[in-house]
């Protein structure tokens, strides 16, 4: 295997190319094409059954592609069996091997490459250090909380210094305050080792916090693809809105290039989905860029220009703290929330009348939806 | 559980020991009574024997055919035990792991030798070895107490298979193991308690194995079993408790080892 060829021009570490994996009919993976950079955290974000796990084993090897190319380093990997791909992963489950010791389990990969005495008892100690495990380094796994044995899991995959790094929801059996703790020492450790990282999750969240690219699953293809930030504010379509974050959808008709009918109402869009005139649409805002003023407000403070304005009656408003969250039935008859620090808002009756603002670049313009997405809606 | 020990009465509490005691002697007692009874003075078996003596052992230690049916029983039951527990670790494998059509027939069909009349597979047996002038040979005793013992094998490591995570094996194989040296190195080290229950048991399904075994057995080629049944027809000798008693006693003793094991592999 040539690993180290292109390590210094601009080709990704891993392509994926109409990847392809069929459970008799059912597609688990459908023509999926992903370049993973070298050293970048990415991850696979999506809901049960998305194919996340599935894509992962065939990147390990563990499940042979139906059709489609894997590349590493610009070699294809299909025909390498997985204990040649000196690919490092992570389990769920931990998967560490019950009948030997902590040290035994980490010099594991060594003990397979023959690896020298003097150097495995060498680097499993540096490793050992680095997941902070020293004190444990005797004990069986069956002797260590979730959160050790998943780093002596991590410490395994390690060990052997492997180019990339899959890890399988590798947090997801264990509870929220020691994940988020793991994922801190997590994405320190990709600072410090920049190793290439392939990450899958259910959690949005986690998804977030690690991830320097995101890539949304949707029943075995990719929807979105970039980072976090890029991924919620522009969410390349409907669906994407929907399963990051919060948002509201709102049906209008485009009368324009930036310009719509909500419900007799012309308002400003932001079309860069390039939405024909005359199309249905849905229009989405993020709750938090939804505005809310009172009657008097909204008459002092003039309405800046690329904003757009509608009336609306209070439902309901609930304090959470920091923030304050409000539905609204605009006068289609849909409701929307927002969601803003609560120390900005004024007080909000049920019943009484609002006006509502947004800054229409804010928002996005979809011409394709399905019911499932809108459904969703903030509330 | 609904019926939990602390929240009976004492009523109900002695009377359930008293009722498990009844039932603990009903099981064992006619073990207690045979080895007493070898230890026996009286040549009729009279209960309770008038005085104690060992003589029965040594006519059994001295009658080399004896010697030689208890040398017979522990030679098939230990080829059959290796043999079985190796059929059944490929078996095992495919019948867990493999993903082929008929995967459950198979299963099924593999442990059908265990809901088969004895009689049945014995009369089959007979017949099959008799064409082949094979009876009476330790090749036909081993290979029909195979068949027998296979679905207890099969079934010992299938549980433990079932139970075993694979993905430890593959990441032994992402660690870089080769698939069978993964399955060398992680695999078995866990389910061996499978394997090694599995021998246990079909060692046990050979060793105190009658029905086939008088089938197979020629004059000079006979197990421990057959021995005491052709000479319980005979006559009724204490000598027979005495086999009986060390049947027993071997059996006890893998009872324990299994047991043994069992316990060890719940640690984990
Ligand atoms: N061996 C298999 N045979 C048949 N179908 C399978 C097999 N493995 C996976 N699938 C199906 O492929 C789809 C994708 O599975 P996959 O495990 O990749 O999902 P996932 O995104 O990892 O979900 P989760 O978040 O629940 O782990 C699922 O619908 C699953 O039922
Ligand atoms: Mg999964």
């Amino acid at each position: 295997m040539s690993l180290q060829t292109n390590s210094m021009t601009q080709s990704p570490l891993v392509c994926l190319r109409e990847l392809n994996k069929e459970y008799g009919k059912f597609t688990a993976v459908d023509h999926i094409n992903l370049d993973i950079k070298k050293g970048e955290f990415l991850t696979f974000l999506g809901s049960s059954g998305s194919g996340k796990s599935t894509t992962l084993s065939m990147i390990a090897g563990f499940e042979t592609p139906t059709s489609g190319e894997i590349l590493l380093n610009d070699a294809s990997l299909i025909h390498i069996p997985s204990h040649k791909r000196g690919i490092g992963m992570v389990f769920q489950h931990y998967s560490l091997f019950p009948h030997m010791t902590v040290r035994d389990n980490i010099g594991f990969p060594l003990d397979i490459r023959k690896v020298a005495k003097d150097e495995r008892d060498q680097k499993v100690d540096e490793i050992l250090k680095l997941v902070q495990l020293e004190a444990f380094a005797d004990r069986r796994p069956s002797m260590l909380s979730g959160g050790q044995k998943q780093r002596v899991a991590i410490a395994r995959a390690l060990v052997y210094e492997p180019e990339i790094l899959l890890m399988d929801e590798p947090l997801g059996a264990l509870d929220k305050k020691l994940r988020e703790e793991l994922q801190d020492e997590l994405r320190l450790l990709h600072k410090r080792l920049g190793i290439t990282i392939v990450y899958v999750t259910h959690d949005q969240d986690e998804a977030m916090r690690l991830s320097e690219r995101i890539a949304i699953f949707k029943e075995g293809e990719i929807v979105g693809l970039g980072t976090g930030k890029d991924l919620y504010r522009k969410p390349p379509n409907a669906f994407v809105a929907s399963f990051l974050g919060n948002s509201n959808f709102l049906k209008v008709s485009v009368t324009g290039s930036a310009s719509a009918m909500l419900n007799k109402q012309h308002i400003e869009v932001e079309n860069v989905h390039e939405v024909p005139i005359d199309q249905k649409a849905v229009l989405m805002i993020r709750p938090e860029n939804l505005h809310i003023l009172t009657p008097e407000q909204a008459e002092k403070e003039p309405l800046m220009a690329g904003f757009n304005q509608l009336s609306g009656t209070v439902n309901e408003s609930v304090f959470l703290g920091e923030s304050l969250t409000c539905s609204i039935t605009i006068p289609s008859g849909e409701k929307v929330v927002s969601k803003n620090i609560a120390t900005e808002q004024p007080d909000l009756a049920p019943g009484s009348t609002v006006f509502i603002r947004w800054n229409s670049k804010l928002s996005s313009l979809y011409s394709k939806w399905e019911q499932s997405d809108i459904n969703k809606n903030a509330a | 559980m609904l019926l939990s020990h602390g929240s009976l009465g004492w009523k109900l509490k002695s009377s359930l020991y008293v009722i498990t005691g009844v039932i603990a002697a009903f099981l064992a007692l006619p073990i207690f009574f045979i080895m007493a009874l070898s230890f026996g003075s009286s040549q009729w078996l009279v209960f309770p024997p008038p005085s104690w003596t060992l003589k029965w052992y040594e006519r059994f230690f001295d009658n080399p055919q004896w010697i030689e049916s208890a040398w017979t029983s522990l030679q098939v039951a230990s080829l059959t035990s290796i043999i079985a527990t190796l059929l059944a670790i490929p078996a095992s494998f495919a019948l867990v792991r493999g993903k082929f059509r008929g995967r459950d027939y198979l299963y099924t069909f593999f442990t059908l030798p265990m809901v088969v009349p004895v009689v049945i597979i014995a009369v089959a047996v007979y017949g099959t070895f008799l064409n082949l002038g094979l009876t009476g040979t330790l090749f036909a005793f081993v290979t029909s107490h195979v068949i027998i013992a296979l679905p207890f094998a099969i079934i010992s490591i299938i549980n433990s298979l079932r139970l075993f995570d694979k993905s430890i094996e593959d990441a032994a194989v992402i660690c870089g193991a080769h698939r069978i040296q993964a399955i060398l190195k992680v695999t078995f080290p866990v389910i061996k308690p499978g394997v090694i229950s599995a021998a246990l048991f079909s060692f046990l399904v050979s060793w105190d194995e009658v029905v086939i075994s008088v089938m197979m057995a020629s004059p000079n080629l006979q197990t421990l079993p057959v021995k005491m049944w052709s000479t319980l027809r005979q006559d009724l000798t204490p000598v027979i408790a005495v086999a009986s008693t060390l049947l027993i006693l071997l059996s006890l003793f893998i009872m324990i080892i299994a047991s043994f094991v069992r316990k060890q592999s719940n640690h984990r």
